[in-house]
């Protein structure tokens, strides 16, 4: 039985105006954007001023008259001009962005499912009786919170291909464009798979003895007990975990900034990467506000493929 | 009954084997970055293999103390620390409250789960759509590297985990007890007040640090935002890269610098983070 009152707008308000003020209104100034062309340009202008003295009068010279310097002062002049849906037809002809989203999905495919089927499997492990298991547990959990940008760099001493501790393999980790978006994705990998596998441990963990025990009795082998009883058992979680990798996976962008800084050439260019590049390195804001956008339509698609699943969750 | 005895200690052996070696292996880049720190320069690159003090190499504390002194570095940690404590207070404020008022109760036009997923969309948002039109808000209100700037956009991007969580939350705790604070004439600012957020109040804190350490480790707006006065631990470790190419036995110190706190606050509230990584939607 919930309570009603008016007063619950009260408890409510504070979190839902902060969201419109730092969430919605960016976004509709930004759809606003995305619909015109801004350029900043640097005006550059040159004036003669005059020389103070510390009294601050002007200081003459020789003949007498003032004496100037040339100063140079630097105005960043912002132009916005309406180029309606230009910015996004743009989009489907950007060679640069058809690369970006090929880099980000091919990234997406070989990271997310290692992670759920990686840390489904040590979740499986760690769900029988071992040595240590809650300090090994513990120890399993700090990569997800360990910072990404400094583990990016972290990791390209470990990947660094003369003298670094994988050198012994011969694989040119990151200067081969191919390995070098699979290394990213290793990254991604040795960063989230924990986090899986907790998810998956804490499930596994609330599956009722019993109910193995009696399969067990019926004979049920172990590949039974896993497809028959655990993954139907798990799917709610299985589905919530996939939902939060891909939509995290596809916002790639802490890891090719730091380990690969989107090379070699455009090969670990995300998405991401690219709209921020375009946007606040190129300053082509409203085509980088098109390109958001465009991913932002991706998310909402998978957002709603999970939506029911979501409500579920949450009533 | 020994024979199954033998042979269940034997699993239990391999088993426990396969779990320290996985364990490991996932802890093995913390470990080679700290390894680092210890190195002098030379060692970095002669030594191939996995460096294990005092066998691979003479460990050293100069690159710690070189750099942990440098104006650089402590500014980015009193940055960060400033940044990421007051947006977990400012998400934990703002958020905490509406927790409450979607757990408790019943909202009509917008059903509570509608609520609650409108809260979650937030979190699944690419930042990369905001980073964009906030740089621009900011600079025309002259707030670009600012504290300011920085801070109310963690908590923005903070703020669902709170929603999410606590709700989750004050679901579970007793309704009785602030039913009878109510009917004792309490008001309902009295009973959240009062009954039901010293209850809640160990797992505000754990969420407190668990936001903490995502502010901490943010790094795509704070690049965005900062170009000097409020640069970050993420956005230092950065900058250090493009000026003099990358150290490694400088950048095994900042690495675990970076590391070291949000690493130890997963230690602390470990038994909170499934529900605040899967923002609630599984228990655990």
């Amino acid at each position: 039985m919930r309570w009603t009152s008016r007063v619950r707008f009260l408890f409510l308000a504070p979190a839902v105006v902060w969201v419109l003020l730092f969430t919605i209104f960016p976004l509709g100034y930004s759809l606003f954007i995305a619909f015109n062309k801004i350029e900043q340009t640097m005006q550059v202008e040159r004036v003669k001023e005059p020389v103070l003295n510390e009294a601050g009068e002007p200081v003459l010279n020789s003949k007498g008259e003032p004496r100037t310097r040339n100063v140079v002062i630097r105005n960043s002049v912002t132009t916005t001009e309406f180029v309606g849906w230009s910015n996004f037809t743009r989009l489907f002809s950007d060679p640069q962005v058809r690369e970006a989203i090929q880099v980000t999905s091919v990234f997406v495919f070989i990271a997310v499912p290692i992670e759920l089927g990686l840390g489904f499997m040590i979740a499986l492990l760690f769900n029988r009786p071992i040595m240590g298991r809650s300090a090994l547990r513990a120890i399993m959990i700090l990569p997800i919170f360990a910072t990404p940008i400094a583990m990016g760099y972290s990791f390209f001493t470990i990947f660094y291909e003369e003298g670094g501790p994988l050198s012994f393999t011969g694989i040119p980790w990151l200067s081969d464009p191919g390995w070098a978006l699979f290394s990213v994705a290793v990254v991604d990998i040795w960063q989230w798979t924990p986090f899986c596998f907790l998810v998956f441990l804490a499930a596994l963990q609330g599956v009722p003895d019993e109910l193995l025990e009696a399969a067990r009795i019926d004979g049920a082998s172990a590949v039974d007990i896993l497809t028959k009883v655990l993954l139907p058992l798990l799917q709610p979680t299985i589905i919530i975990v996939l939902l939060l990798r891909i939509a995290e996976a596809v916002k790639l962008f802490d890891i090719p900034f730091a380990l690969t800084g989107g090379g070699p050439g455009v090969a670990t260019q995300s998405y991401s990467f690219l709209a921020f590049r375009t946007g606040l390195r190129f300053f082509d804001l409203g085509y980088a506000s098109a390109m958001a956008y465009g991913l932002l339509a991706v998310v909402m698609v998978i957002v709603l493929f999970f939506f029911r699943r979501l409500r579920q969750n949450y009533g | 009954m020994g024979e199954r005895g033998a042979a269940a200690q034997l699993r239990w052996a391999i088993f426990s084997i396969i779990a320290i070696a996985v364990t490991m292996a996932f802890l093995f880049p913390i470990y080679w970055s700290f390894s680092q720190s210890l190195r002098n320069p030379a060692d970095t690159f002669t030594v191939a293999g996995f460096g294990i003090p005092w066998v691979n190499f003479d460990p050293t504390l100069e690159n710690w103390l070189d750099q942990v002194g440098t104006p650089e570095t402590t500014r980015a940690l009193y940055n960060s620390t400033v940044i990421s404590v007051s947006a977990a207070i400012l998400a934990l404020v703002l958020g905490t409250p509406a927790a409450y008022a979607i757990a408790r109760f019943q909202f009509r036009t917008w059903k509570n789960q509608d609520i609650t997923i409108w809260f979650l969309s937030q979190r699944i948002l690419p930042p990369v759509a905001t980073v964009i039109p906030f740089y621009l808000i900011m600079r025309s209100l002259n707030l670009l590297d600012t504290h300011l700037a920085l801070i109310l956009i963690n908590a923005t991007f903070i703020l669902p985990f709170v929603v999410v969580i606590l709700r989750q939350t004050f679901l579970e705790l007793p309704v009785e007890l602030e039913e009878s604070a109510l009917v004792d004439g309490a008001n309902y600012w009295v009973a959240f007040w009062r009954v039901a957020l010293p209850l809640a109040a160990p797992t505000m804190a754990a969420t407190g640090l668990i936001i903490f350490a995502f502010s901490w480790n943010e790094f795509l707006f704070a690049v965005a935002i900062s170009s000097q006065n409020v640069i970050t631990i993420p956005v230092h470790i950065a900058g250090a890269v493009d000026t003099r190419g990358v150290q490694f036995w400088f950048m095994g110190v900042r690495a675990m610098v970076a590391v070291i706190p949000p690493v130890l606050i997963a230690l602390i509230a470990q038994r909170y983070i499934v529900r605040g990584l899967t923002l609630g939607a599984v228990k655990g």
